[in-house]
């Protein structure tokens, strides 16, 4: 076991000297990884935290139904106990006319406007909350609400977000697309990169196996190298990623105050960020064993 | 210790390189096989490091076939042997010493044993002072003694030289066939292929003679300096 450890440390040892003597030109094969990988972790970035931003604002998912202006005083309290029988509501709120016009005055901006209105312009109003959330289910409460007696319109607020999680669902198969071109992109690369050093090692592969090399024992600086370059790639893209998502988070900035939220796109976290790594790793080692096992074939 | 029974050898696509070869090698012998440029020579030795396998006949080492050997354990087979080639496959991006560590390497030992082993090696052949130099600044005798180094780092227990003297002049090759005689009497079975007879010339050794691929005489005691004279 020890030996096994200690063959392995000296592979790596021999591997990361490879990559000191060709500083440069692994530098920059792991920027080209780097910049691969962070497209698909930018691209991940931004979805998630416009998932974050929708999964708040779900549970406002409302119908609203308002009344007709001049309606019998009975009527509130007919639509209640409808409202009440309907079992696809979960729960519901009536608001008054005045509650309404109270909350209107109560924001500042609205005062002038409010306090020129001889009446109240605004009609009595109830805020339902559908057990279900999917069109359909709201799509026949809607039309059930409607035909009431006295209702003049029924508004489903969750509209706009319907069309947001649609939207997220397009970027969700978009970065899918993407992050699995880009994923052959890199095998592409890393496969080439240890394709061109076997080459130019070839003398010492033939050597060895006439030595009495093992293939693996061949193989394994290739891994190797392979899993490095994908690691150090996946370094950089997180680097990349961290720096372009800060840039974007001020941009932001001035255009999120205005809508008084705090949204600001998230740093990828922890967990991710490990197995943005890991994939990358994984890439450069697969990359790097159809490498080697094609030339050994060939040999 | 090796023995071939009725072996031919055929590449693809080519006439036979050896026909019905049949002879036998024991411990610490000394054997030199001789014959013109083309006589099946280096298949002979590639036969016995296990680098080839025979088309018909039987090759055992150490009393293995070699034909039934898995393909895996050819690579342990090969670390039995110490290989000297005929164009030295010396490796030119890296210094003595690193040429000389590599089959340590393969057999997993490195660090400071590797590093006694390697010294040992390169001592036993004079290179010792020339460790940090680069092979491709050596002379050619020189780069001959490195590729001994570096077969007899990892203490085999057969060596085995393709033309080791073929282009050095008589000091130099003299020189290494005494060294190749100093493995030999500390146990070491050795194998050289000749087309010259100088190796060979007035020693005791057995001789095996090729002549178009197939074996015209498997002998030992003096008869070696007419036979391999009669070729150069």
């Amino acid at each position: 076991m020890n030996a096994w450890l200690y063959q392995h440390a000296q592979t790596l040892k021999l591997v990361l000297s490879r990559f000191k003597t060709n500083m440069l030109s692994t530098l920059l094969i792991c920027l080209a990884i780097g910049v691969t990988v962070a497209l698909p972790s930018l691209l991940y970035a931004v979805l998630d935290s416009a998932n974050g931003l929708v999964s708040n604002v779900k549970s406002e998912s409302q119908i609203s139904v308002f009344l007709a202006l001049n309606h019998d005083d009975g009527l509130v309290a007919n639509i209640s106990s409808a409202l009440n029988k309907e079992d696809q509501i979960k729960r519901f709120k009536f608001i008054s006319k005045d509650d309404a016009l109270k909350d209107l005055q109560a924001a500042d901006t609205n005062k002038d406007i409010l306090n020129s209105l001889e009446k109240n312009p605004l009609p009595d109003a109830f805020l339902i909350e559908p057990k279900q959330l999917d069109n359909a289910s709201i799509a026949t409460l809607k039309s059930i609400l409607s035909k009431l007696d006295g209702v003049d319109e029924v508004i489903v607020n969750g509209a706009w977000l319907k069309r947001l999680n649609a939207l997220l669902a397009l970027g969700q198969s978009a970065l899918t697309i993407v992050a699995a071109l880009l994923a052959f992109a890199i095998v592409a690369v890393i496969g080439n990169t240890i394709r061109m050093q076997i080459l130019t090692q070839q003398a010492e592969i033939n050597l060895s196996q006439l030595i009495g090399a093992t293939k693996s024992f061949i193989r394994r600086p290739f891994l190797y190298a392979g899993a490095l370059y994908g690691l150090l790639g996946g370094l950089f893209a997180l680097a990349i990623t961290a720096a372009v998502i800060t840039q974007l988070n001020q941009a932001l900035a001035p255009l999120v105050a205005d809508y008084q939220t705090n949204f600001a796109l998230r740093l990828p976290n922890f967990s991710v960020s490990l197995i943005i790594c890991a994939l990358a790793l994984l890439l450069g080692v697969i990359a790097a064993y159809f490498a080697v096992s094609k030339s050994s074939s060939q040999t | 210790m090796i023995t071939f029974d009725n072996v031919t050898k055929r590449y693809p696509g080519s006439h036979e390189a050896l026909t019905g070869v049949s002879f036998s090698i024991a411990r610490g012998d000394m054997v030199y096989v001789t014959g013109h440029s083309g006589a099946g020579k280096s298949t002979l030795l590639k036969l016995i490091a296990t680098i080839e396998r025979p088309t018909s006949g039987i090759v055992l080492i150490n009393n293995q076939n070699v034909s039934k050997l898995k393909e895996a354990t050819l690579p342990f087979m090969r670390r039995q042997f110490g290989m000297v080639f005929q164009d030295h496959k010396l490796l030119y991006d890296r210094n003595c010493y690193h040429n000389v560590a590599l089959p340590l390497a393969i057999n997993g030992i490195t660090g400071h044993e590797a590093g006694k082993r390697i010294r040992a090696a390169l001592d036993k052949v004079g290179l010792l002072a020339k460790e940090k130099v680069m092979p491709i600044t050596l002379s050619g005798g020189e780069q001959q003694r490195l590729a001994i180094a570096r077969a007899v780092v990892s203490r085999p227990s057969i060596l085995i030289a393709d033309e080791p003297t073929g282009n050095l002049d008589r000091n130099y090759a003299a020189d290494i066939i005494s060294l190749f005689k100093a493995f030999q009497q500390v146990g070491v079975t050795v194998i050289i292929a000749t087309h010259d007879a100088l190796g060979s010339a007035g020693t005791t050794n057995k001789v095996l003679h090729l002549n178009h691929g197939k074996l015209e005489m498997a002998m030992a005691e003096n008869a070696a300096p007419q036979s391999t004279g009669a070729v150069t």
